[in-house]
Parts: structure tokens; sequence; C-alpha cells
């Protein structure tokens, strides 16, 4: 059975995607024109994108259009220009580019310091210090249907024992960065402990780090593949064997060109 | 031996990246079919989502951009059909404004595939500005913040609003993270505040950090990866594109640690020579 027909624009997305994805990858060999050509549209191509939607998202949608409804409704209310002051704020942090007024802009991020303090730091210090103090001293021994009990079970992070292996981490690891006294005697074995624990706490971090490098890289090779195939025109197929010729050109012409400057 | 060593500890690093280049294209294209288990911290998610009844209000936050995707976008895509599935209404939103048009499409092409309705069933509301205040906005009128959705249809009156003023209304959050502006920005600003039941779905970079917020109960799931959304196509019995990379993930791996083996055995046989470390 033909495969179905995709629409010219997927197979378009689908040659740019492939190709890029390879001049990208082209790195591993060794920095190259390719590259270069590939970095440089990924970060304008960014950039674009982002000024567009701000202008449509911030500009018309939550300024410009607003603005012109409430003023066009009722053009005596002092509410109807409620969202000028945003809007001269923001007009205030543009004035840094000309610095003969650029001190209207210390009102702007004024008020987005103030603000921004007065809202996340109590938001902060009830999420990140507080839960997680209340979380780090857990009661040992609970009170079950069968009495006291202290649970023993590895697999549960609410039993006694983790709880006890968390206490001892907390502490040894806040001792280690605890530097007014000397680490000697009882205080380096603590000192000690707390090292081992944030390396088994790295060794995790950099466990799952290296697992989603890889399956970001999984990803690229799913599409690289979905891309090969005869919908898409062969695109992957074509376009490595472009990159690869293109390298090879390029080697040939650097290596060339070096020979030459030597021999003059 | 020493030479052999010697030759092995100076290779190409060219000759690595082939060998991780086989070890994700043969399983991609020859799959082993190797057994995924379910950890329970993806089982509690699903287990939440499962357990709510139809038309609830179910928030997806797609705080990533492309440069995720891999990871993340099979988190959204199963969520998004489990979901549906349940037949919950699901309000959508991104803090990452690259991610704009990569989390609309998701959603259409998951709405599309479930014969959900726009505006009826779901509904996604785009990027805004804000971060943190703007989930303070969310938490006191979501009509305020969001006057109308991405397609710019007018959110007052959309029936998959009907009886939702705030966030206090949501009776599930999910927020599928790719760095600060996602998980525990909508546990600070968001749970902590406007009490309700909150996950995460995380990339593997972000995701150990976040298990202390797991363990105290601030969040009551985590989809960690690759794996995780590997795990929760497992649950709701569908496979996707994340099972199919999971091969892919265990070979490269099994590479990897071999690697690492060989360096510090090969270390070994060398340590003592001149100019290495004793």
């Amino acid at each position: 059975m033909p495969e179905a027909m995709l629409p010219t624009e997927v197979v378009l997305g689908a040659w740019v995607a492939a190709g890029l994805t390879l001049f990208i990858y082209s790195f591993l060999y060794k920095d190259n024109p390719l590259f270069k050509l590939g970095e440089h549209l990924y970060v304008g191509i960014s950039v674009g994108y982002s000024v567009v939607l701000v202008w449509h998202t911030v500009f018309l949608r939550l300024l410009w259009e607003p603005l012109k409804k409430s003023v066009g409704e009722a053009p005596a209310s002092p509410d109807s220009y409620v969202l000028l002051i945003p809007a001269t704020l923001g007009l205030f942090m543009l004035t840094r580019f000309i610095p003969q007024i650029g001190w209207l802009s210390r009102i702007a991020f004024a008020f987005v310091v103030g603000f921004g303090s007065g809202v996340a730091i109590p938001r902060a210090i009830s999420s990140y210090i507080l839960k997680q103090i209340e979380d780090t001293v857990n009661p040992l021994i609970t009170m079950g249907a069968n009495g006291l009990s202290m649970g023993v079970d590895l697999s549960s992070p609410q039993s006694g024992i983790n709880t006890i292996i968390l206490l001892i981490g907390v502490v040894s690891v806040l001792f280690y960065f605890f530097f007014s006294i000397e680490h000697s005697g009882p205080g380096m074995v603590t000192a000690r402990v707390g090292i081992y624990f944030l390396m088994i706490a790295f060794g995790a971090a950099f466990g799952y780090t290296v697992m989603s490098r890889m399956s970001l890289l999984i990803g690229r090779f799913r599409d690289l593949i979905t891309f090969a195939g005869a919908a898409y025109g062969y695109a992957t197929l074509i376009l490595l064997a472009v990159t690869v010729l293109s390298l090879v050109g390029w080697e040939a012409a650097t290596r060339r060109k070096g020979g030459e400057s030597t021999g003059a | 031996m020493k030479s052999f060593a010697r030759r092995m500890i100076g290779i190409d690093r060219r000759i690595i990246f082939l060998l991780i280049a086989a070890a994700i294209l043969l399983p991609l294209l020859k799959p082993f079919g190797l057994p995924i288990k379910v950890s329970p911290e993806v089982k509690a998610v699903y287990d939440y989502i499962e357990a709510m009844p139809e038309r609830s209000v179910f928030f997806l936050s797609f705080d990533f951009d492309p440069s995720s995707k891999p990871e993340l976008e099979p988190q959204a895509v199963a969520l998004l059909r489990h979901a549906f599935r349940k037949n919950l209404r699901v309000i959508g939103m991104t803090h990452w404004l690259t991610g704009t048009g990569l989390a609309d499409g998701v959603f259409s092409q998951v709405a599309a595939e479930m014969d959900k309705e726009r505006g009826k069933d779901y509904v996604f509301l785009g990027w805004s500005p804000g971060g943190g205040a703007l989930i303070i906005s969310l938490g006191q009128d979501l009509y305020k913040a969001f006057p109308s959705d991405y397609s710019k249809t007018p959110t007052p009156g959309m029936p998959v609003l009907e009886g939702v003023r705030n966030l206090r209304d949501v009776h599930y959050m999910v927020s599928l993270a790719a760095g600060g502006a996602g998980i525990e920005m909508w546990y600070v600003f968001g749970k902590d505040k406007y009490r309700f039941e909150m996950a995460g779905g995380a990339t593997g970079v972000i995701a150990p950090g976040l298990y202390p917020f797991l363990r105290s109960g601030q969040i009551n799931g985590l989809i960690g990866g690759l794996q995780g959304a590997a795990e929760y196509e497992t649950l709701i019995g569908r496979k996707g594109t994340a099972t199919a990379g999971m091969d892919a993930q265990s070979a490269t791996h099994f590479v990897i640690i071999v690697l690492v083996l060989l360096c510090n055995v090969f270390y070994f046989i060398l340590r003592g020579e001149k100019g290495r470390p004793r």
C-alpha cells in the first residue's frame, strides 16, 4: 500500500529539523562552518520567536487591547487608565539606554525588587525551610493499631530507620559546612560522614543527568530515523550524505590552505 | 598490557561517540523489549488522576521548551491521554515563552486523537509573563490573568471553565518542568497558598532535587525523565515514544558503565608510571 502523502510544510519542516540536527552534531567531529550555521540559526530564531510572542502577548493582549477597550467604554473614568501605570514603569526600564534620564529606571527596579522580595520571601521560608524542617524531624516511634512501633522498612520514606538516616545526613552535611571549629577528632568523623552523604547525592544527580542527556540524544535519533523514511523524501539520508561530503570538502580545503601557508 | 592500557586511555573521543550512537541506533531499529518497572512516585500520579470524578478540573502546566522535548513531551502526551480518557476538564498553560507553540501542538494532537473539543473539554491558555506573580494572579482570578486563551477566544463563558474562578477550583495540578520556573514555583506560589493537590513531571537533570518535596508531601507524585514517561505509558496501557526509547536508554547506560569500569582498570594499570598520578 502506498504511504499517505504528508503536507508540504511537514516535509519541509522535517528537512530543516534533520539538517540542523546533523549540522549541530557535526561538532562532535570538530568545530566547523555547518555547526556555526546551525548555532547562529538557533540563537536568531529563538530570539525572533520570543520577540514576536512578547509583542503579541504582553503589548497587544495585556496592554493595548484592554486599554483601548476601557478608554473607549468609559473615557472619563480614571480606572480606565490604570494600565498606564505598569506601562510607564516598563518604559522607565528602557531609560537605561539614555544616560541623561537613566535614573528613572531605578524607580521601576525598586518596584520589581520590592514587590518580588515581599511576595517571595515569606513563601520561600514556608516552602523551603519550615516544611523541610518539619519533614526532617519526623517521629521515630509512632502509635498504630498495635501500639507503639518503629518502622524499619528501608523502602518506606517515612519509616523510623529512614528518619534516622536522614537526620544523620542532615546533621553531618551541615557540620561539614560549619567552618567555625576545627574538623578534628569526633568533628572530623562527622564531617567525613557528611562528605559521604554529599558524594552519594552528587552521584545520584550525575546519574540522572547522564540519563537526561541520553534521553535528548534518543529523541533526536528517533526523529532522524523517522525522517529517513520515504514519506519525508529520505531527508536524513540525503542530508547526512551532504553533511559528510561538506565536511570532507571543508577538511580538504583547510588542509590545502594550511599547506600553502606553511609553504609560503 | 600496559601498552594496551596506554593506547586505550588515549583513545580518540570520537570512537566513544560512535559507540554511544550505535548503542542508541541499534535498539531503536530493533527493540529488545526490556521490562519497565513502575515506581511508587509515578504510580501516585496515576492513582490520583484515576480516582478523580468525571469533569474534574485538571491543570497541566508545560514549563519547558523544545530543548527538553524528548523527555517531557512523552510525559505530557501520556498525562493528557489519561486525563481525556477519564473525561476530565483540562486547563493548560506554560511559563516558558519558547515552549508555547510546542505545548499548543501537543494539546491539539492528543485532543484530536481522543476526540476532544477545544473550549469544551480543554483550553490552552498560552503564555503570560510574571512567573510567581502570574500564579498568584491565577489564584485570585483566572479570567484577569488570562482574559483570552492561546487562540484568542475569550475565557469568560467557556464551557470547560464552568465553575472555575481561580486555582482553588482546580482539583489536581501537574507541572512538567525543565527548570526553576516550574514545579517548585507552582508549589511555593500556588499549592502552598491556594491548597490544591499537585505533582510534578521533571527532566532527569532536576528530578533528584525534587525528591525532598516528594518525601515531605509537598508534591504527591513525581514523573522523572524519559523513564518516568515510560512508566506512565505502561500504567495507561498505551506504549508511546518513551517506551520505545527505554531500550536505547538501557543500552547507552550499559556502554557508559562498561567505559567507566574500563577507564578505572586502565588507570590502575598505569598508576605509578612517569607523569601519571600514584
